[in-house]
């Protein structure tokens, strides 16, 4: 039903604390919740985005403006000197650079990238999570979290001897 | 891999921001307020909202460690995905939850891993290294399909330790300090002098600890070398294995026989399976392991209880449960006769002028140390087994549930599967490794 004129439909995005943010349709699209809303006819007026402040959603509409299959006048000269390869290749590396926020930052887009249902994100904010869960030591992951050790003596004894099992 | 590294750059920004300490972040809160540029890309000061990532909604946790436990899927990756658990109970919880037993999906993550049984389908394939000077045994996981490898994942270690009347090996977690004394100790191979009949002990109680273990339960305390702690510990005889006396002479090949006492033989009937397999590896405290025990009937304490509450209360009350105990061992003695695995008895080669069996390519040296186990058939009413079983046993049986061979000096493969735990086919392969007198 998203026809080419349809594409170049605006959308109002809102964010709680006020602000607003005019986004193409098939940019606003690429989060899954608010495609259901538009298909059902819900966004005549500007979308409420609870719980995600202006800040998350601008960088969520960034990402979102970067990932919009590249359909565009502009979009399709782009594509068509550049190589599938390395377009995704560029994508890569603006999306590592993306990430590089502090961990408060992170901690709310992987929750604004969970509501509005956007893959893309989602993958990008837990891969990074991972990453930077892999290689390091139980302190360095639970300072990273800032996370409290709420074990019991004898289940935090328990874990120890589980880690340095797998660690050895 | 560059993404990597650029993560790595940026999470090492983050660990030398959060060393600074306290202040920071509180001057983080205070300026957390002003929300008013938009694009602010690289924001200095972190704003730590307490512990936000230890209460992630569950479905967010749930997806971050599915893709963990997905991608991190061999050693020694794995590693991350303990160390996940470790984070905080809820992680745990769900790290737990997400991670299934190596029965189902063939993978060795938590020690507790080591005494759940192996895969259904296919093998879990190990190799054994032997270090003569120290007399230690290492169990590794194979992480590549080659038969002599460099490098596993260390699983356990065993030490021989030879006594005045038999030999002993005692099986730890730990590579470098093995010892009884150490709460990393997690059970033993005993052996009869003439290293003919071993009997295998583990730290914690089988399902059916009631009537397996009355024999061999010796409940220990015993003190560590520093002195300090006392570790109280129980052992329960869970096998026996015999060698048998070989009558075709000298060189000919061992016959063995395991009565696995912990391994109904139902497991291997279709819908079977181990009852009870323990949730954590590490022996517990006996005041622990007596609250937490799902089914309580593994002392003879326990016992003289129930006796006496039926002696002293009112049928009703007393006598109900009692004769409800009653019925259900005897009804355990009928349905759980042990599995019993015997070797697979090699055929004698024309041209070759040696005894072979068909190891598919996983043992490479002449041993008579290697040996394929198979599920025996079951014997009518404890009947011996006929030495070849006429009728054509069922295809589970005819499974190799354990083989073990040799692939170079002091390099050993082993390769086991359902119901064996990786524990329990390590005892049994430490035995081949015994000198046995009347058997040779």
């Amino acid at each position: 039903m998203a026809t080419r004129e349809a594409g170049k439909k605006m959308i109002m995005l809102k964010s709680p604390d006020g602000m607003e943010f005019e986004v193409e349709e098939a940019v606003a699209m690429e989060s899954q919740t608010i495609r259901k809303m538009i298909e059902d006819d819900c966004a005549d007026t500007a979308i409420l985005i609870p719980n995600i402040n202006s800040k998350i959603l601008s960088r969520v509409i960034e990402y979102c403006n970067k990932h919009v299959p590249t359909t565009g006048a502009t979009g399709a000269a782009a594509s068509d000197t550049v190589a599938p390869a390395a377009l995704a290749e560029d994508l890569k590396i603006w999306d590592a650079e993306f990430i590089k926020v502090n961990r408060a930052t992170r901690f709310n887009l992987i929750q604004a990238a969970s509501y509005l249902n956007i893959k893309g994100l989602l993958d990008l904010t837990s891969q990074t999570t991972i990453d930077t869960i892999s290689d390091n030591s139980l302190e360095e992951i639970r300072s990273f979290l800032s996370t409290k050790n709420d074990y019991l003596p004898e289940e935090e004894q328990t874990i120890r001897r589980e880690n340095q099992w797998a660690f050895q | 891999m560059s993404f990597r590294s650029i993560v790595r750059d940026v999470r090492d920004s983050f660990g030398s921001l959060s060393r600074r300490g306290f202040d920071i972040r509180i001057l983080g809160n205070g300026r957390g307020r002003s929300h008013g540029a938009v694009h602010e890309l690289h924001d200095p000061v972190p704003v730590i909202q307490s512990s936000c990532w230890a209460n992630l909604p569950s479905e967010l946790l749930r997806d971050v460690i599915e893709r963990l436990e997905a991608s991190e899927a061999t050693w020694p990756c794995r590693k991350n995905v303990v160390a996940c658990a470790a984070v905080c109970r809820t992680w745990r919880e769900m790290c737990k939850e997400i991670v299934k037993n190596p029965e189902f999906c063939g993978k060795i993550t938590f020690p507790v891993s080591l005494k759940q049984p192996g895969p259904r389908d296919g093998t879990m394939q190990c190799f054994i290294k032997r270090d003569r000077s120290t007399q230690t045994y290492y169990l590794y996981l194979c992480l590549t399909s080659a038969v002599l490898v460099e490098n596993g994942k260390f699983l356990l270690s065993a030490k021989r330790i030879c006594r005045a009347t038999c030999t002993e090996y005692i099986i730890s977690m730990n590579a470098n300090s093995i010892s009884r004394s150490t709460d990393t100790y997690i059970g033993k191979m005993r052996s009869n002098f003439l290293g003919t009949k071993f009997v295998m002990y583990d730290t914690q109680p089988p399902y059916n600890a009631s009537s397996v273990s009355h024999s061999g339960t010796t409940s220990r305390r015993f003190y560590s070398k520093k002195g300090s702690t006392k570790v109280p510990c129980s052992t329960y005889s869970i096998a026996q294995v015999s060698y048998e006396l070989n009558v075709l002479g000298t060189r000919g090949p061992r016959r063995m026989r395991c009565v696995m006492h912990s391994i109904p033989a139902s497991s291997l009937e279709a819908g079977g399976s181990v009852p009870c397999q323990p949730d954590i590896i590490f022996s517990r405290s006996l005041d622990e392991s007596f609250s937490s025990m799902p089914v309580s009937k593994s002392s003879v304490m326990d016992h003289s209880m129930r006796f006496s509450s039926a002696r002293f209360s009112d049928v009703s009350i007393g006598g109900g449960p009692a004769i409800r105990g009653q019925a259900l061992s005897d009804g355990d003695d009928l349905k759980d006769t042990p599995l019993i695995l015997r070797n697979k008895v090699p055929r004698w080669h024309e041209q070759l002028q040696c005894w072979c069996l068909n190891f598919r390519g996983r043992v490479t040296v002449a041993s008579v140390k290697n040996f394929q186990l198979t599920a025996a058939a079951q014997p009518a009413a404890g009947a011996p087994t006929p030495p070849h079983p006429a009728p054509a046993p069922p295809p589970e049986h005819d499974k190799v549930i354990l083989q073990f061979g040799k692939v170079a000096k002091d390099m050993f493969t082993m390769d086991y599967r359902y119901p064996l735990s990786a524990f329990q086919a390590f005892a049994l392969s430490l035995s081949s490794f015994d000198t046995k007198l009347a058997c040779e």
